[in-house]
């Protein structure tokens, strides 16, 4: 068997590739620094119990045993890490933190879908005002704008709204589970036989229209006037409004929409949800929302959250590539390294040559594609 | 707006040959199509669309992987590929449905761990996992109903539409399982990020499905 193969759905990340997701990290981590976040890291390992409130989409978990025999996870989610740290130690909140590492998910083999992700985000724990989510959408509108040429648009939603609609509608918890599913999934033969029992009911009308209450705010909203809402499902419709208000005062050049009919990230999901996406990406840019009832599966008390992931990769694929300066590559002797040094302090473009000879200095300046400076020649005036 | 061309992924053989006149019926130009030759791939000169011929699995791998934007095919494929796109049309036709199959003598309830070929494991697995049955799958790519005939496998599991090639190799139907008919399936990202082009397509086909539906009930 040959021993230099990688297993399938991992990558190596070298080149232009490389510098372009060094790059956007680099942003991202300057603006979160800026803003007064607390770095945060984890393992990449973790006891397979942290994520027992992780639902998984089409893919499996990598999971080893330790030496006491318990299931250890290469970590799907930060999250959750980040929760069990809280549960675990005395920090006292309320907390900004920001991470960035790398996720392992196992998607479907030969799929073309990679298995290590790396992912950036921020959790704001201990906030329950509204000021946390904004916060969140400052820096979706923000990143986005130093990191692509190309807007993203926003879209809203509310993670409890599905169960909310679906317990006024019957108590058939089966049959409002079997709903969701056909809602989020938008398997429209299915849900359609599904809420045809209904169709003697005033809420049918609504539950035609479900599946595509998405994209602007002001038909969504135009479309639910339409509808009789009960108390619990308006509360949230008007707390939805006030975000789109604030986001249309506050950036008004941010493209924003809601989503009536989505899932939301995770189950342990409890308030607003928002998502960024360009029209050239092949997924979320941004994902996160509220989550109060995190903490609650490590401990006792909950503790109000908003979080919020990156999706570095996707921001790699979509990043255009900068116009590189042409670098300059110094050759010369050992002992002329003083001299070296001080032509490099003095030029941020150039590199040093680490090469024998001036032959093999020309074929490295030819791979770099950068200009050959010969310091045995005599002195540099960059 | 933007003019976005919207990619379709359509299954070749016998869904291209229902489909196209299903698209036809709905002014969509499939003249491309029809006088395909060997080509796989059109770019329509006439309306906003890009069509691509695929076998039925790869279908799904275009669609999942954002490469197409709509896929046209099989429930039976989307269901044993396990598809996450949006499933936003029953076509009405392809219809078939999944059956358990064996020779005249196979008993369903021998008390012994019994060994299905099929082109369809998931499928396969679900549907024994809901009897409370644990079975050995062999994976077959065609001609499925050699399995039983040669002693390869006690009985298969797979798709028929009217029972007849069942029946030719002296098999015997021993259980109904799920339908199957042509779906029109869309890509979660495509559909958030050109909805109204893609709606404006969908509903154009769903006209002619719902009439179609009509036609066939009265």
């Amino acid at each position: 068997m040959n021993n230099n193969l990688l297993p399938l759905g991992t990558r190596d990340e070298f080149g232009s590739r490389a510098v372009n997701k060094q790059h956007i990290i680099s942003v991202i981590e300057h603006s979160f620094s800026d803003r007064g976040f607390a770095k945060i890291s984890t393992p990449l390992l973790e006891k397979k119990t942290v994520f027992e409130p992780y639902k998984l989409g089409n893919y499996q978990l990598y999971s080893l045993l330790d030496q006491e025999g318990d299931t250890i996870m290469l970590r799907p989610d930060m999250t959750l890490p980040i929760a069990r740290f809280l549960s675990s130690t005395n920090i006292s909140l309320p907390q900004k933190f920001w991470y960035v590492g790398d996720i392992f998910r196992i998607s479907r083999q030969l799929s073309g879908s990679y298995n290590e992700l790396t992912q950036a985000g921020i959790e704001l724990v201990g906030y329950s005002s509204i000021k946390a989510e904004f916060e969140c959408l400052i820096l979706i509108n923000q990143l986005s704008q130093k990191l692509l040429t190309d807007p993203i648009e926003i879209e809203l939603g509310i993670a409890d709204l599905t169960t909310v609609i679906l317990k006024d509608l019957t108590d058939d918890t089966e049959l409002q589970e079997e709903i969701a599913q056909a809602l989020y999934d938008k398997q429209i033969p299915k849900y359609e036989r599904l809420i045809d029992r209904f169709s003697n009911q005033p809420e049918y009308q609504f539950l035609l229209k479900w599946p595509r209450m998405f994209g602007k705010p002001e038909r969504i909203f135009a479309q639910l006037a339409e509808d009789d809402l009960s108390p619990e499902i308006e509360q949230r419709i008007s707390e939805l409004k006030q975000v789109v208000n604030w986001i249309q005062t506050t950036l008004p050049d941010q493209a924003v929409s809601i989503d009536l009919s989505s899932r939301a990230p995770q189950q342990y999901y409890t308030g607003l949800t928002f998502k960024g996406f360009s029209k050239a990406g092949s997924g979320y840019l941004f994902s996160g929302g509220r989550y109060d009832k995190l903490l609650a599966n490590f401990q006792d008390m909950t503790e109000s959250a908003v979080g919020m992931g990156i999706n570095i990769d996707l921001l790699t694929d979509l990043i255009e590539r900068k116009p590189t300066v042409q670098k300059k590559l110094l050759y010369f002797k050992p002992d002329q390294w003083q001299a070296a040094e001080k032509v490099l302090q003095q030029n941020p473009n150039s590199i040093l040559s680490l090469s024998d000879n001036l032959d093999d200095a020309r074929k490295e300046a030819q791979q770099l594609r950068a200009e050959l400076v010969d310091l045995t020649e005599g002195e540099f005036i960059g | 707006m933007d003019n976005k061309r919207l990619k379709i992924a359509l299954t070749k053989g016998r869904v291209e040959k229902q489909v196209v006149p299903l698209l036809e019926a709905a002014n969509i130009n499939c003249d491309q199509i029809r006088n395909k030759k060997r080509r796989l791939i059109f770019d329509s000169e006439t309306q906003p669309l890009e069509f691509i011929l695929a076998k039925g699995p790869d279908v799904t791998t275009f669609l999942e992987r954002g490469a197409a934007d709509i896929g046209i095919v099989g429930s039976d494929i989307l269901t044993e590929h396990q598809s996450s796109q949006y499933e936003l049309l029953d076509l009405g036709i392809g219809k078939c449905q999944f059956v358990l199959a064996s020779t005249q003598d196979f008993d369903p309830k021998a008390p012994k761990r019994k060994i299905i070929g099929t082109k369809y494991p998931l499928i396969t697995k679900r549907y024994f996992d809901s009897l409370g049955q644990d079975v050995e799958i062999i994976k077959i790519e065609g001609s499925v109903e050699l399995a039983p005939l040669t002693g390869l496998a006690d009985a298969i599991v797979d798709i028929t539409e009217t029972g007849t090639t069942i029946r030719e190799n002296n098999l015997k139907i021993f259980d109904y399982l799920d339908k199957v008919s042509t779906r029109l399936v869309v890509n979660r990202m495509s559909l958030k990020q050109h909805p109204d082009e893609i709606f404006s397509f969908v509903d154009q086909i769903k006209q002619v499905v719902d009439k179609k539906g009509k036609t066939i009930s009265k």
